[in-house]
């Protein structure tokens, strides 16, 4: 089931997928496919920038949903010395990437992307639903919540479609950040597997932000962490992207208690 | 060799425990009352009297423990005005399985003007065990839901880790139909060993979540104001009407007594069999 609306989505979001999931058409010799492989190609190179610029600038820091002031609970752990240097950095976020909220919004964002593509609107009014009450703690749930709105708000006016019309039709709560940016990236054609890597990074990247101005760490040991990160950020999406509703979950279990904590912090930067 | 896997699946199902407890309480004259009882299979419901002729059902569970597809369901309903104290006879061990995972099904409503307080004692998983548990609450106007739900990896008393196992956790809380909260807990594999981190719970293997509803402001002045009561490592949060408390502790016995100066400070005495 899950797999015949895994190529639903994928035919119909996007014709050209990365090369390394297709197989070469030299291989195939030149037939009538490798005519229209290349031909759709071309095409799809124009369509793949396209979907690469939006992604850039929906997913850059300066787009805005006030990524920069939320830490989820990052400030606290580095408060508490959980987070001390570049490498206890990274463990954590790693945590928080493969079995935290990085892996739970991950499955939210698969599934809205998928609930959308398909026009299945009590499935997305669910995950919707679902996504706004998923939250451990109330800055992490004001984290996905604020960002999520605001992302639907500028998106409308930079990039509006029908889809983000549809979301609000259908869902009249608060919008968690996964899913605003789903719903956005299935609207534009843009498919999972390129949104949802992309999405993760994004998380990953602010998360990274957040331990290098409050540990503090240089520029270049932030680096090396954002790039130690890569193979759990593709591994993430890929489980996520795998994973049922009910396989969401999460085992972060004290950088959720760092997030409640956070709330009581005397001097604090970040708004989570 | 078909039909040897058949007959062994077989031989499995009939091994396997179920059990069911159906519950029912109403309020008349501002005295709750059992309205219906419905036992099945290893659970029994027993109602123990109290101090104060307060409404109280303790859960026994005849086998001992759960294991491998067992599967037990427990459905619980406090009428309009009601209240009910919901406890069990013991912590619930979860021993090693070989194949499916044990499964624990909880529905719980409470009426308009109810009150549920769900106080079971810990679940202790052995090496091994697996677990899905789901707990679905629905909650009527402003019914009030007070609940614990304490989990121990391993026996450590024992110097048991868990190497491999299993553990889902799913939980949904809804009030007049809209979800108001939901979180899922989830181990898979190396439990001992991913606890072991940091940003998991640093080597502590026992962990609870207490969440009240109608829960705000109040709740967390009287929890914070009794932080150095604490053991273990205790957060609290509230959102959405919702306050919700994190606790780990080291082993059972921290969590315990975290668990008891926690409801102490919001008004709540555990059921007496916690003590015992």
């Amino acid at each position: 089931m899950g797999m015949v609306m895994d190529d639903v989505v994928r035919k119909r979001a996007l014709t050209v997928r990365s090369n390394k999931l297709r197989p070469s058409p030299r291989k195939q010799g030149p037939t009538a496919e490798v005519h229209s492989e290349l031909t759709s190609r071309v095409r799809g190179n124009e369509r793949s920038s396209a979907h690469l610029l939006r992604l850039m600038a929906w997913l850059s820091p300066s787009f805005p949903v006030g990524a920069f002031s939320y830490s989820s609970g990052i400030e606290w752990a580095v408060e508490a010395g959980d987070i001390c240097d570049a490498a206890t950095l990274k463990d954590w976020l790693s945590v928080m990437l493969t079995n935290g909220g990085g892996f739970c919004d991950g499955v939210l964002f698969a599934h809205a992307h998928r609930a959308s593509l398909n026009d299945d609107d009590k499935t997305l009014r669910d995950i919707a639903e679902l996504a706004a009450a998923f939250a451990p703690s109330k800055e992490r749930h004001l984290e996905t919540t604020a960002q999520g709105n605001a992302f639907v708000e500028a998106a409308r006016a930079g990039w509006p479609c029908p889809a983000l019309d549809r979301l609000k039709s259908v869902w009249i709560g608060p919008v968690a950040y996964p899913v605003a940016v789903a719903v956005t990236a299935a609207g534009h054609g843009i498919a999972a597997d390129e949104a949802l890597p992309a999405y993760l990074h994004a998380l990953a990247a602010n998360w990274v932000s957040a331990g290098v101005r409050l540990i503090p760490l240089g520029q270049t040991q932030g680096l090396h962490v954002l790039a130690g990160l890569e193979t759990a950020i593709i591994d993430t999406a890929e489980r996520a992207s795998a994973a049922s509703l009910d396989d969401i979950g999460s085992s972060a279990f004290r950088a959720d208690l760092a997030s409640a904590r956070h709330e009581t912090q005397y001097t604090r930067l970040f708004r989570s | 060799m078909f039909v040897t896997q058949t007959s062994q699946s077989q031989t499995f199902l009939a091994n396997r425990a179920t059990g069911h407890i159906g519950l029912s309480v109403v309020a008349a004259d501002g005295v709750t009352r059992r309205a219906q009882v419905h036992e099945h299979g290893s659970l029994r419901a027993r109602f123990p009297n109290t101090h104060d002729g307060a409404l109280e059902v303790v859960i026994v569970n005849t086998g001992g423990g759960m294991t491998g597809g067992d599967r037990f369901t427990v459905d619980m309903a406090v009428g309009e005005g009601g209240s009910l104290v919901a406890g069990t006879t013991a912590a619930e061990k979860i021993y090693r399985s070989t194949g499916p995972a044990a499964e624990l099904n909880v529905t719980l409503k409470v009426g308009a003007g109810g009150k549920l307080a769900w106080l079971p004692q810990e679940t202790i998983l052995f090496d091994r065990a697996k677990l899905l548990r789901r707990i679905d609450i629905d909650l009527a106007g402003n019914a009030t839901l007070i609940m614990v739900e304490a989990v121990v990896f391993g026996r450590a008393a024992m110097g048991e880790a868990i190497a491999d196992g299993s553990f889902l956790d799913h939980w949904r809380v809804r009030r007049d139909g809209g979800l108001i909260y939901a979180d899922t807990a989830k181990l898979d594999g190396d439990i001992a060993g991913q606890l072991g981190r940091r940003a998991v719970a640093e080597g502590g293997i026992a962990m609870a979540t207490v969440l009240l509803t109608p829960g705000g402001a109040s709740e967390l002045e009287r929890v914070r104001a009794i932080g150095e009561n604490f053991t273990g490592e205790v957060g609290i949060s509230a959102w959405n009407g919702v306050a919700v408390a994190r606790l780990i502790a080291k082993d059972g016995a921290t969590l315990r007594h975290d668990i008891i100066a926690l409801l102490a400070g919001l008004g709540t005495a555990v059921p007496r069999l916690w003590l015992q």
